[in-house]
């Protein structure tokens, strides 16, 4: 399981755990499944998709991805729950 | 028995009065609770943020990044100044005030040219008062700041800083670390001190490469740490109006057992005189 959190200046949008993460990056999506290895990414514009018991979607636009021992953070200056 | 009527009259108004700041101390209460989750909510991104930063960070990429030059000399520093647009919030603005005079005058001493940025109508009046000359004065924000607030707030002076104009840039601001204590602040935000935390050495994957992350990522840090210094400054805002208002409210009670007191007095003091008198009356007409 990936514990996520989304989170933008002003809120965390979502946190808890998700069986994957599907994240718009800058060159393309980025599909994050469990024992992914630590990386960084910067995010392009695009959905943000969590799947898992809670699943959910998000606009996004700017920021990056972290994702280290299966836990992913997305931070962004502009997310939007759609 | 006229300062009896006199009495009932004061007594009135301060009953009245009481009314309203008891009023204002609850309004204060539950805006500062919404403001205090919001200071709160702003948290896990800025600790995000600075995580990244910091792993990433290196003393080779410093040269490299325009936000994070240090300036050899500093001659000309902007200075953001964050008050309130309303007052009756007791020392609040005073003391933000007298810490924008202090910073002001330290920077004098050391000869720079300071642009002055105010935002809130308590911090632009004194200024204009004072003859002070302000490069810009904001009242547009309101007591649930955004953070488009904060990007309209600085996204120009970073370009400013990356082109050279300025050196440096200051934020005055109060900190909220609890109800009872929102002391002013000074945060030296431009140039970016990267946050430097142990521990951070993973070896992460990195898309783009490290460069474009923090291309992309210290504009944001740089906004968040006025977000924040907004955010935080409502919040603080509001708590000193709940404590002003709060005393407002005891002095209120106090004022009005003391008025209660003398009028009753006048009273009784009034009574008795008059039973004195109808006896005095009565005895004379009797001898």
């Amino acid at each position: 399981m990936l514990k996520v959190s989304v989170v933008s200046p002003e809120a965390t949008l979502y946190e808890g755990e998700a069986t994957s993460v599907v994240a718009p990056a800058f060159d393309g999506e980025v599909g994050i499944l469990p024992s992914h290895a630590p990386m960084i990414t910067v995010l392009g514009r695009g959905t943000l998709r969590v799947d898992g018991a809670a699943p959910a979607r998000f606009a996004v636009s700017g920021g990056f991805v972290q994702v280290v021992d299966d836990v992913v953070r997305v931070v962004t200056e502009h997310a939007t729950k759609a | 028995m006229a300062k009896g009527r006199e009495l009932v009259g004061r007594i009135k108004t301060t009953e009245n009065m009481r009314k309203i700041t008891r009023t204002m101390e609850m309004v204060a209460t539950s805006k500062m609770k919404r403001a205090s989750d919001r200071v709160a909510a702003a948290r896990p991104y800025a600790t995000a943020l600075g995580d990244v930063i910091s792993s990433l960070f290196n003393a080779d990429l410093a040269e490299r990044f325009p936000l994070l030059r240090q300036p050899a000399t500093e001659q000309r520093a902007a200075v953001l100044l964050i008050t309130a647009n309303r007052g009756l919030c007791g020392g609040f603005n005073a003391n933000l005030i007298k810490e924008a005079r202090h910073t002001l005058a330290a920077l004098a001493d050391k000869d720079v040219q300071v642009d002055l940025h105010v935002v809130g109508r308590k911090g632009i009046g004194f200024f204009r008062y004072t003859g002070h000359d302000l490069t810009s004065a904001r009242t547009d924000i309101s007591d649930r700041p955004t953070a488009e607030d904060a990007a309209s707030l600085v996204d120009g002076l970073m370009a400013q800083f990356t082109s050279g104009a300025i050196d440096s840039l200051y934020v005055i601001h109060s900190k909220f670390n609890s109800v009872l204590s929102t002391p002013p602040h000074t945060d030296r935000v431009l140039p970016v001190a990267a946050p430097t935390r142990a521990g951070a050495g993973r070896d992460y994957l990195l898309y783009p490469s490290a460069d474009a992350i923090l291309t992309e990522l210290l504009p944001s840090y740089v906004r968040n740490a006025v977000y924040r210094a907004l955010v935080e400054t409502a919040a603080a805002e509001q708590a000193a109006r709940r404590t002003a208002m709060k005393s407002a409210t005891d002095n209120a009670g106090e004022m009005l057992n003391l008025l209660r007191r003398t009028y009753n007095r006048a009273r009784q003091a009034n009574i008795t005189q008059e039973i004195a008198e109808i006896v005095g009356g009565a005895a004379a007409l009797q001898g």
